[in-house]
């Protein structure tokens, strides 16, 4: 009984195996031509698209945020660069106007002195032509007193007259 | 057999055996029963050749002269048949014994579908290229990943999934699924040159997979319990393997390195029986585990008849409901069996044409972890190509290298 029911299950079937082994070849054939090829050379695509995709995506980012760096970096120099400016040219004002005033107050100063010396020589002028002057008048004097007859004494009293004569100064 | 008296229980281990079993027609009780080609390769007398083919084994029978040759006496060689129908009349189960002798009554009660035909008169029969119901199930199946897979390789050759991502319900399984075989299957067992053999896993895969579906579809039956679609399925992992074997594998199996000679004439019969071992365990790991659900099954529905039969009616209206109940718990476990199988077989396939294409490169650690059975080698075959391809690969390369500069 046993022995008939395993056989009935293990029996070997020559012409099962043939259509079997036939159904396969047809079948790998088949789907390796119409279906695996396709589907796992599209798989490999996609999985390579994906990829790439991903490292381009990341060199994108990674050259972006170099971009951005740069930007930053440029934009704080621009403004070290700009305070910078600002400042020499808040300096150079300031130095400017400093120049200015000092060179008013020179020009000022000069002016004065100029105006002194020229009431100086003028001054001196004055005491120059005065003085001139009274030697002119002592030699019309002694002119006019060598031309009267002269003894000393009057002359000495003369003298002495035309000097208190002579304004102060 | 029956002279033992137990007819109850000889019907229910026939109806069994009988479901499990191929057979040369499809039932679609209570539908009635479709009856598949015959297709026979005969032999004359003369020594000349024929191909005979009937639309079913009644035209056979009926046109053909064919006699049928039942089962029961499957002892007594069918040159015998005529010694054993003369005697028919003294074995009591043998009431078909007058039936052999008139086609038409045979066929009426259906005989002919149970035996086995015998070839008329001066001829033998040399192949029996019938058509049967596992090969129409197992076509069936072939038909079905062909329907489903080709016009998914369309679908991506239009660029759906190629430049897009996959669309549908439809698309993303199966993708999935091919993935998977890909990924978990080939990729890990067969290292970089998993490319040339993913079309035949996948095929595999595949194919068992939908002939273990339809063992759970009414009126079906899984193509993958029998022998015969396993061994054929087995038999191309074998060859497939072999045909790209490196040098290597070769050389393992015939003069395992790193071995005392004695023990090499231990270890090469153990190799090369574990070389066929090996597949025809492939084989049989699939055919037993699908016949198994499908025993199991017809034996729970099997245990009311049973049950009936030996406590009687009110026993087995009660027994019915938990026999019921369990068939379901079983066709679950039968539907997940039918994706583990499916996956099992492929991985197997995998992992021993990974081994037999392997290079590899250190022997003296490889040859003595193979153990002296061919079940131990097998399990530890499942080790080894990691082991091999592992991360100490490279470093016992390394410590090869001073070997070959000081030789």
């Amino acid at each position: 009984m046993e022995l008939i029911l395993a056989a009935d299950l293990l029996s070997p079937h020559a012409g099962l195996i043939f259509w079997k082994a036939l159904t396969f070849l047809l079948l790998l054939y088949l789907l390796y031509r119409f279906a695996w090829e396709p589907i796992t050379t599209a798989l490999n695509d996609r999985e390579k698209t994906i990829s790439d995709s991903i490292q381009r995506a990341e060199k994108a980012l990674a050259e972006a945020k170099q971009i951005q760096a740069d930007n930053q970096k440029a934009r704080r120099e621009a403004e070290q660069e700009a305070q910078r400016l600002l400042r020499e040219a808040r300096e150079q004002a300031e130095q400017l106007r400093a120049d200015e005033v000092q060179q008013t107050r020179e020009q000022i100063q000069q002016m004065r002195d100029q105006a002194q010396a020229e009431i100086e020589r003028e001054k001196q002028g004055a005491l120059d032509e005065l003085r001139a002057e009274v030697a002119d008048l002592a030699i019309q004097a002694a002119e006019k007193i060598l031309e009267d007859s002269l003894d000393g004494a009057r002359q000495r009293k003369l003298v002495a007259d035309f000097i208190d004569d002579l304004p102060k100064n | 057999m029956a002279a033992d008296g137990d007819d109850e229980e000889l019907d229910v281990n026939y109806l069994l055996i009988g479901h499990a079993a191929d057979g040369y027609y499809v039932d679609f009780e209570p539908f009635g029963k479709v009856e598949l080609p015959r297709i026979f390769l005969l032999k004359d007398e003369q020594g000349g050749w024929s191909l005979d083919a009937y639309g079913s084994t009644k035209s056979a029978v009926l046109n053909g002269h064919y006699a049928v040759h039942h089962e029961e006496d499957a002892a007594t060689p069918p040159d015998d048949a005529a010694a054993a129908d003369a005697t028919g009349t003294a074995d009591p189960a043998a009431d078909h014994g007058e039936a052999a002798h008139s086609p038409e009554e045979t066929v009426a009660s259906g005989e002919h579908l149970h035996g086995s035909l015998v070839a008329p008169a001066g001829h033998e029969i040399v192949l029996d290229l019938s058509i049967t119901r596992h090969y129409v199930f197992g076509l069936l199946a072939a038909l079905l990943v062909l329907a489903v897979f080709i016009p998914l390789g369309q679908r991506y050759k239009r660029g759906i999934g190629r430049e897009t991502a996959p669309q549908g319900v439809f698309q993303n399984m199966f993708e999935t699924l091919v993935i998977f075989v890909r990924d978990e299957i080939a990729k890990p067992n067969m290292g970089d040159k998993y490319e040339r053999f993913l079309p035949f896993l996948l095929t595999a895969f595949f194919f068992i997979l939908f002939a273990n579906l339809f063992g759970l579809v009414p009126y079906g039956a899984a193509a993958t319990s029998n022998i015969m679609v396993t061994g054929v399925l087995a038999f191309f992992t074998f060859i497939i393997g072999q045909v790209y074997a490196s040098a290597d594998h070769w050389k393992h199996i015939f003069w395992p390195p790193g071995v005392p000679v004695l023990v090499k004439i231990i270890l090469i019969p153990v190799e090369f029986l574990g070389l066929f071992t090996k597949h025809i365990a492939l084989a049989i790991r699939l055919f037993a585990n699908m016949t198994a659900g499908t025993l199991v099954i017809l034996s729970l529905l099997a245990l009311i008849f049973i049950v009936n039969s030996l406590f009687g009616n009110v026993a087995a209206m009660l027994a019915s409901p938990f026999s019921v109940l369990l068939t379901l718990f079983i066709s679950l476990v039968k539907l997940l069996v039918a994706f583990i199988q499916a996956y099992v077989f492929t991985m197997l396939s995998a992992l021993f044409i990974g081994m037999a294409i392997e290079e590899h490169h250190d022997h003296e650690h490889a040859a003595p972890v193979e153990g002296p059975t061919p079940g131990l080698s097998e399990d530890h075959g499942a080790v080894t190509p990691h082991t091999l391809m592992g991360d100490d690969g490279a470093a016992r390369e390394r410590t090869q290298m001073p070997q070959a500069i000081a030789g």
